[in-house]
C-alpha cells in the first residue's frame, strides 16, 4: 500500500511539474490577493497585530480552497477510470492528503514571504512556523473530501466554495485565536485547549475522508 | 404506510405537553433574577428548538448512513425530510434568540461562541440543500448528499458541543452545557422546561413523518 500511496505523490508531483501553469496560477493568486491589500492600506505597513494575522488567515483560506480545488479537478475522467483498475480508494485518498498537505505548506510558506515582505513582518517567530504547519495540515485534512465530493457535481467551481466555507469556518477561527494569543503570551497553557480541539477535527476529518471516500469513488 | 401507523399518539402526546408548556410557560412562577427578569419565559421555546434541532439532525445523519451502508433510496428521503424540518427549528430557535438578546443584550446578534455554533449549522445545512438541488440524477444526489450529510454533522460535534464549553460568554448557562447550566434551573423552570422539551421534539417528529409521506408520493410520481 506504501508504494503505491508513493507511486500516486510521484505522479501526482510529476503531472504538476509537467503542468507549470496550476501551481503558478495558484501562485499568481496568492500574490496578487496579497498586493490588493497592500494597495488597499495606505501605510506600507499595517501596525495593528489583529487586522495583520486576521488579514493573513482570510487570504490563506481563499488561496487553499482555489488550490484544493485543483486537487481533483485536474484528474481527467479518463484517468479516473485507469485509477479504478491500479488502486484502492483507500489509497488514493490518502495519496491526496499527503499531497494536498505538501502543497499547501508550500503555498503558506511562499504567503508568509510575500505578506511580510509587503506588509511588515509583526510575528515572524519559531511558533508561527509551527502554526502555519498545523494550518495547512488541518485545512488540507478538511477541504481534501469536500473537494471530492464537488468534483462529482457540474459547475463545481461554485459548489466548493459554498461547501468548504462553513465547515473550514471553525478551524480558522481556532488558529486566529491560538495566533492571536500566542503573540502576547507563548506558553503552552494558553493555548493548550484551542490545540486539542484542533487535533481532535483533523482526527474526525481524516478519519471520515478515509471511509468515506469509499462510497463517494465510483459511479 | 408504515410511518402513519404511530403518528395519532405521537401527535395527541405533542400537542398535550405543548399546550402544558404553554399554558404553564406563561403564567407559571418563574424566579426572579437580575437582568433576566421576565425574559427567562423564553427558556421553554427558545431551547427546546435547538434541542429539537439536534435530534433531528442526528436522525438525519444516521439515515444517511443506512443510505450509504444499505442502499435504499427511502433512507436518502428520510434524511432530507428530517433535515428540511431541523432547519425549519434552527431559524426559530435563531429568531426567538435574537428578539430575546435585543431586549437582554441591547442588540440582535453578538460575536458570541453559541451563536456563532448555530450560524454555523444553518449554513452548513443551507450549502447541504444547495448540493441537492445542483445534483439532478438521483441515486448520485442521494450518495453524494450523504456523504456531505455524515461529514458536516461530525464537523459540527467540537463546534457545538466542546467550543462553547470552553469559553465565557454572556449567553446564560456558561462554561457548562450550551443549552442551559443544570445547576441554574431550579425545580419550578423545570417543570416546564423538561415536557416542553419532549414535546416540541415530538412535534419535530411529527412534521416531519407528515413531511417524508409527501415526499414519499411526490417521488413515486
Amino acid at each position: 500500500m506504501l508504494k503505491k500511496i508513493f507511486n500516486i505523490l510521484y505522479k501526482d508531483l510529476k503531472i504538476d511539474l509537467n503542468l507549470k501553469h496550476l501551481f503558478l496560477s495558484v501562485a499568481l493568486y496568492l500574490v496578487s490577493s496579497i498586493y490588493i491589500i497592500y494597495v488597499t492600506f495606505d501605510f506600507s505597513e499595517i501596525y495593528e497585530f489583529d487586522i495583520w494575522i486576521s488579514l493573513f488567515w482570510i487570504v490563506i483560506l481563499f488561496v487553499s480552497i482555489t488550490s484544493i480545488s485543483k486537487s481533483f479537478f485536474h484528474e481527467s475522467h479518463n484517468r479516473n477510470y485507469y485509477y479504478y483498475y491500479l488502486f484502492s480508494p483507500s489509497e488514493l485518498i490518502v495519496a491526496k492528503l499527503i499531497y494536498n498537505f505538501i502543497f499547501l505548506l508550500i503555498l503558506f510558506f511562499i504567503a508568509i514571504v510575500f505578506y511580510s515582505l509587503l506588509l511588515g513582518n509583526l510575528f515572524l517567530s519559531k511558533n508561527f512556523f509551527l502554526l502555519l504547519f498545523l494550518g495547512a495540515f488541518s485545512i488540507s485534512n478538511c477541504l481534501t473530501l469536500i473537494s471530492a465530493i464537488s468534483f462529482q457535481v457540474k459547475r463545481n467551481s461554485v459548489i466548493i466554495g459554498v461547501l468548504s466555507f462553513p465547515v473550514i469556518i471553525p478551524i480558522l477561527k481556532i488558529l486566529i485565536d491560538i495566533s492571536k494569543v500566542s503573540h502576547i503570551n507563548s506558553s503552552w497553557n494558553v493555548i493548550e485547549n484551542d490545540f486539542y480541539i484542533l487535533i481532535l477535527i483533523n482526527i474526525i476529518a481524516v478519519s471520515l475522508s478515509y471511509i468515506l471516500f469509499n462510497y463517494l469513488w465510483k459511479n | 404506510m408504515e410511518e402513519l401507523k404511530n403518528l395519532k399518539y405521537i401527535k395527541l402526546f405533542s400537542v398535550s405537553l405543548l399546550i402544558y408548556a404553554f399554558i404553564g410557560g406563561f403564567l407559571f412562577d418563574v424566579p426572579a433574577l437580575p437582568i433576566l427578569n421576565e425574559s427567562i419565559r423564553v427558556l421553554y421555546f427558545h431551547v427546546p428548538m435547538w434541542f429539537t434541532m439536534i435530534f433531528l439532525l442526528l436522525i438525519s445523519c444516521i439515515n444517511s448512513f443506512y443510505f450509504i451502508s444499505r442502499k435504499k433510496i427511502i433512507y436518502d428521503t428520510k434524511s432530507y425530510t428530517y433535515t428540511s424540518v431541523a432547519v425549519f427549528f434552527g431559524f426559530l430557535g435563531i429568531l426567538s434568540g435574537m428578539i430575546w438578546a435585543k431586549f437582554t443584550w441591547g442588540s440582535f446578534w453578538t460575536n458570541d461562541p453559541k451563536l456563532n455554533g448555530s450560524a454555523i449549522t444553518l449554513l452548513i445545512y443551507l450549502s447541504y440543500f444547495l448540493l441537492r438541488n445542483s445534483i439532478s440524477d438521483e441515486i448520485k444526489k442521494a450518495k453524494i448528499s450523504s456523504v456531505y450529510n455524515i461529514f458536516a454533522f461530525s464537523m459540527l460535534i467540537p463546534l457545538i458541543f466542546i467550543l462553547p464549553r470552553m469559553t465565557d460568554s454572556l449567553h446564560p448557562g456558561s462554561g457548562g452545557n450550551p443549552g442551559f447550566n443544570v445547576y441554574d434551573m431550579n425545580s419550578q423552570l423545570r417543570m416546564v422546561f423538561y415536557p416542553s422539551v419532549l414535546g416540541f421534539i415530538f412535534l419535530g417528529i411529527w412534521i416531519s413523518k407528515l413531511k417524508l409521506v409527501l415526499n414519499v408520493l411526490k417521488n413515486d410520481n
